[in-house]
């Protein structure tokens, strides 16, 4: 009972990172149609954010803000000289992004080291319940992943700003021609979506080995989810991440990590396959 | 009010669709440019709004100069748009379509209970996806969209196209009476004569680029002779 107690646990906390991770691609990939090859190491840069803050001394909320807001401005700098220039170019965005990727991943290395760095991690004392002991951290990450989730949703659907930024996507000539200025609400859903990588990477920095390599690890099961659930959809990335990082975690504790990434990547492929636009994806 | 003068335009250099085009319009007027297709109808309200390339000329709106400015900032001067095939927001529900025409000006001036009395069939509506309605509702919904914001002038690309034509004389009233109560000002871009000669007080024809002929739409009524002259192939 403990067991499957544990592995449920493990599966939802999984999930709810990968929701996490997923989130700035939804904005970025299945929003704006931006393939953004960069955004695993905008996933770094947030993780790189708390060694910064803690070798400064500062507290992990402190790295939050400050991983949520250097990247989002990093990603801002990466619209305003890279990516507003090849919008209508679906394709040219991947190599222009991947160069992107390249320079902040060599950058890290040249000011951290190719080294896996050390991360302190907040609240260390386990949780008891349910007679069960479990790290309180991980409770820490699936909490955080519900509200940021719910936020981004409310102000996508339930705002003005959320309004307009669906304005500019579905039709950005319009939306102009209706006094919106397009350009800056271009930047600012990009850097949001950014910001959100950076976050997530800050998040995931004390569960994981901090290093130049670590945004690959998220930003492929990330996009898969986004691919699973429905591009256009936010919603999907909820499905998407539940198939695919529950599939991973149950599959990996029953039988090993390498064959439950095997299957769990065959089985995307076959959803795919079977729903081109995702599970919830509609015809776009 | 709108003063165009010189105008060339072109999508490729040496191929120009606009070719020293002048053309006015005087507040309140109400003016239908007419021609065949390919003559470069489209291109000039598009050019007006901002969103075509331009080589040369000058357009002024109330004396400012709007040539190569960004579509929202023409926008946000009060010239709207309302264009061909419609483009509303099919995602959307009609209220939030209307609530687009407003959120991007500056001054969030607003008339939700003008346009829906303008229009009831949308206040009916305004929970409804746009997309689901049909196109004679779509083209009173892109239009109150575009009103919505208090324009001074408003372009019409085309509106009739694929609409049944009680719904083309609804919106031609409506339109006459939105022109005279708010002092909106209407370039009119139309084949149907229907709605031209309900809706005008001037017709302009253009021709490989140019307005070459501009006559007081009672001549319409006058002499057919002369829109076939302009408008048959």
């Amino acid at each position: 009972m403990e067991i499957i107690l544990t592995i449920g646990l493990d599966a939802l906390c999984y999930i709810l990172t990968l929701l996490l991770v997923s989130i700035g691609l939804v904005i970025i990939f299945g929003l704006m149609n931006v393939v953004n090859m960069a955004h695993g190491e905008f996933f770094l840069l947030g993780a790189y954010s708390v060694v910064l803050v803690q070798k400064f001394g500062g507290p992990f909320w402190l790295a939050m803000i400050v991983g949520f807001v250097a990247v989002a401005i990093v990603g801002l700098i990466v619209e305003v000289l890279v990516v507003s220039r090849i919008y209508h170019r679906a394709l040219d965005t991947i190599l222009a992004t991947w160069g992107v990727s390249l320079v902040i991943k060599q950058a890290i290395i040249i000011f951290f080291g190719p080294a896996s760095q050390q991360v302190v991690t907040p609240f260390q004392a386990p949780a008891h319940f349910f007679g069960l002991v479990y790290p309180s951290y991980r409770l820490f990450i699936m909490l955080i992943s519900v509200m940021i989730s719910l936020c981004t949703f409310i102000i996508l659907y339930r705002t003005n700003l959320g309004l307009m930024v669906r304005g500019v996507i579905a039709n950005r000539h319009m939306s102009g021609c209706l006094g919106l200025n397009t350009q800056r609400i271009d930047r600012l859903t990009f850097a949001l979506g950014s910001g959100l990588a950076g976050l997530a990477g800050v998040i995931m920095a004390p569960l994981m080995s901090v290093d130049p390599q670590m945004g690959l690890g998220f930003f492929l099961p990330g996009f898969l989810s986004v691919l699973v659930g429905g591009a256009g959809s936010p919603l999907g990335a909820l499905w998407g991440a539940g198939l695919v990082g529950g599939g991973t975690s149950i599959i990996a504790a029953i039988k090993t990590p390498v064959v439950s990434q095997i299957i769990v990547f065959s089985m995307a492929m076959v959803v795919i396959r079977i729903f081109p636009n995702g599970i919830l994806g509609r015809n776009r | 009010m709108l003063n165009i003068d010189c105008l060339h335009s072109a999508y490729i250099r040496g191929a120009n669709i606009l070719k020293n085009l002048s053309f006015h319009i005087k507040p309140g007027e109400l003016v239908a440019v007419m021609g065949r297709n390919g003559m470069g109808k489209t291109t000039l309200v598009k050019t007006i709004i901002g969103l075509m390339p331009y080589l040369s000329g000058d357009i002024r709106f109330l004396e400012e100069k709007i040539l190569g400015r960004k579509s929202y900032e023409i926008s946000n001067l009060g010239v709207a748009y309302v264009p061909q095939g419609r483009e509303i927001f099919k995602d959307f529900t009609v209220e939030q379509n209307l609530l687009l025409g407003v959120l991007g000006k500056k001054k969030k001036v607003s008339d939700f209970d003008l346009a829906y009395q303008h229009f009831p069939i949308l206040a009916e509506r305004r929970k409804q996806l746009a997309g689901t309605m049909s196109g004679g509702q779509q083209q009173q919904l892109a239009i109150a969209r575009a009103i919505i914001g208090k324009p001074k002038l408003l372009l019409l690309d085309e509106p009739s196209e694929g609409i049944q034509p009680n719904i083309v004389h609804e919106i031609a009233a409506t339109l006459k009476q939105i022109s005279a109560t708010e002092s909106l000002t209407i370039l009119l871009i139309e084949q149907n004569l229907e709605l031209v000669t309900r809706l005008v007080d001037r017709v302009d024809f253009i021709e490989n680029g140019q307005i070459v002929h501009s006559v007081d739409v009672k001549i319409i009524h006058e002499d057919p002779e002369l829109v076939a002259r302009f408008m048959s192939v």
